[in-house]
């Protein structure tokens, strides 16, 4: 992590220096939000609550404020970095999203290639397509979505391999991608002990984290640590179709020693899913997508082995007119348990819809209402019920401003 | 030469200049496969017998809101196209169709020079930056050309008597382009006509930018 801060941070600074910089794209945007909620504590406080405002945090909120940067080195590197602050008490300092690193030569009879090396998302999210790896459909991502927000980056090294079949004559592109990356061995701990959620948070680089601070019944995981020094992979694929239809497919696996634990007392969790999705855009302004991820979790507490196999998936519908969209989603997420009590084990669904309206480039409107109703057997240590029906509504504003704005 | 002499030249020309016999109007008309005209398509005509291509001329293939404007240019062999860049954001276009490989970084407040087309073909561009983006130029040795208009026709006045070969062009045909080809004959002063009809349905066309720029990252 301090290699890539010592990569990244002069290269940002000359960002800035008049001179040594051109062709800088830079953005800034304000996500204020008014929010009503009847939810129980979130895993921000410490709590198994589903949703990213529970009842203590309804009112004003600061939703996101984010700081991106896009600066070319020459005409085939170019560094991005995205920072976001997301006033979650303050608990969750200014932190990196993405910081990376990419090669991007032009593509060759047909061929395309991109390297990464950094710190950013792996492929997989049909959803998360807008600035910031943010949604343009929701507010609030999927819970599928969510659990990659909070656990699941990439700190190392992909590469990515496309024929552009319709630059061709053909109707079809296809795409491999490949990444290896460490200090994701945590990944897996937030979904075992604390269940799906369903937010727009991103843990922060790099020392960003999950749960309450203080919390005894889910304390603060910290995500991105390496304990065992092994090195994860994904592979990818993508098959598009013009550009109507979309399918994705993703293997992960953090190769995690479930047995390890390092000084500070973070624990490595053997992590590994599949994902799989497709997205269809209309040109009458209809999108749908569907997509499912299970996996399985593992930790080990000597002598006994605890797997926690989860899935989530989601179909959502979004139509576009003008400026304005209307998108509707519903989820499904479980967590299983074999642990005492059942502790971890999770069941649940909700329900999103959305109305956004894009005023300018600068102002975004949005009005969102989710319900989530999930079983969590971890809510007993709260004395609280494991049933839980929650509803959060939202009103967004956002203000952007950019240099290509 | 005497002066009667040149007295008969000059009536010669005006008598052969105003002589509508000596040329005639050809009109194409593109339909589609469900007979609804066939907008936009690129229409070039060459003469069996003689044959000459057109003059080169400068053209502008300018990039607004992240889209090729326009999205087809039809040139002459030996012109040059001017890549002007109106966004905001810089551009990175490519191109490598054999007819013409080339790479141009397009970055906000600077020009470029114009790039030269010395070959037939079409050459399909794109944005090493912002995938969506497709454009394409048709470098055409023909002695006419043009695209069809909203009512799906395209037409040219002032050709010579022949035989005429007529292509027919577009980057969402499925039809094979030598299927499309037709014969016309060109006789004198009247207008001949020929219709191309597609025989298969156009590739679905791309998504309207403002679908995109929802996802603008």
């Amino acid at each position: 992590m301090k290699a890539l801060q010592a990569l990244l941070v002069p290269l940002a600074l000359c960002a800035w220096v008049p001179g040594i910089a051109w062709s800088t794209d830079w953005e800034l945007s304000a996500d204020m939000r008014v929010v009503d909620s009847d939810g129980q504590r979130s895993l921000f406080d410490g709590g198994f609550g589903a949703l990213r405002y529970d009842s203590e945090h309804d009112g004003v909120q600061v939703g996101r404020l984010r700081a991106a940067l896009t600066q070319p080195l020459g005409d085939v590197f170019v560094v991005k970095l995205d920072a976001s602050y997301w006033g979650q008490d303050d608990i969750h300092p200014v932190g990196l999203t993405e910081a990376y690193l990419e090669y991007r030569p032009y593509p060759f009879d047909g061929w395309r290639t991109r390297v990464r090396i950094g710190a950013f998302f792996p492929p997989g999210s049909l959803e998360d397509t807008a600035a910031g790896w943010s949604s343009p459909y929701t507010l609030t991502n999927s819970a599928l979505n969510s659990w990659i927000g909070e656990e699941v980056r990439t700190i190392g090294v992909e590469g990515k391999l496309e024929w552009l079949g319709t630059r061709l004559g053909h109707d079809v592109d296809l795409g491999v991608t490949g990444g290896v990356f460490g200090w994701n061995e945590p990944a897996g701990t937030v979904v075992a002990n604390g269940g799906f959620s369903m937010n727009d948070f991103q843990t922060p680089l790099p020392l960003g984290y999950v749960g309450g601070r203080g919390s005894r019944v889910f304390p603060e995981q910290e995500i991105f640590h390496e304990i065992d020094g092994r090195v994860g992979f994904y592979v990818g694929a993508e098959a598009r179709y013009l550009d109507r239809v979309t399918l994705l497919a993703l293997h992960y696996d953090n190769r995690a020693d479930p047995t390890a634990v390092d000084l500070a007392g973070n624990e490595a969790w053997d992590t590994h899913f599949n994902s799989a999705g497709v997205r269809v855009d209309t040109p009458s302004g209809w999108t749908a997508v569907i997509q499912w991820l299970a996996g399985t979790t593992t930790v080990v507490y000597d002598p006994d082995t605890y797997p926690f196999p989860f899935h989530a998936r989601f179909a959502l519908i979004s139509r576009q007119w003008g400026r304005s969209s209307l998108s509707a989603r519903y989820d499904i997420f479980g967590v299983s348990s074999r642990a005492e009590y059942d502790l971890g084990d999770e069941d649940g669904h909700a329900w999103t819809v959305a109305y956004i309206f894009n005023q300018s480039v600068h102002w975004r409107f949005a009005l969102e209402w989710l319900h989530v109703t999930s079983e969590a057997a971890n809510r007993v240590l709260l004395d609280e019920s494991t049933l839980a029906r929650e509803n959060q509504t939202q009103l967004s504003i956002r203000y952007t401003i950019g240099s290509a704005l | 030469m005497s002066r009667i002499g040149a007295w008969i030249v000059r009536l010669t020309w005006l008598f052969c200049a105003a002589t509508p016999a000596m040329a005639g109007t050809l009109n194409v008309q593109a339909n589609l496969a469900d007979r609804e005209p066939f907008i936009g398509a690129v229409v070039t005509v060459r003469g069996e017998t003689v044959h000459a291509s057109a003059a080169p001329i400068s053209a502008i293939l300018d990039q607004i809101n992240l889209s090729f404007v326009p999205d087809i240019v039809v040139i002459p062999v030996g012109s040059t196209v001017e890549f002007p860049n109106s966004d905001s954001v810089s551009h990175q276009i490519y191109s490598f169709s054999p007819t013409k490989r080339f790479q141009l970084p397009l970055y906000h407040g600077r020009p470029y020079p114009p790039v030269h087309f010395d070959q037939a073909g079409v050459v399909t561009l794109g944005c090493n930056i912002h995938d969506a983006m497709v454009g394409y130029i048709f470098v055409t040795d023909a002695t006419y050309f043009g695209r069809t208009d909203a009512r799906g026709t395209w037409s040219v006045t002032n050709v010579p008597r022949g035989i005429y070969h007529v292509s027919l062009w577009h980057p969402l045909l499925r039809d094979s382009v030598a299927s499309l080809d037709r014969e016309v004959t060109i006789t004198g002063d009247e207008t001949a006509q020929t219709t191309v009809q597609l025989a298969q349905s156009l590739r679905p066309a791309p998504l309207p930018a403002s679908a995109r720029l929802r996802d603008r990252y």
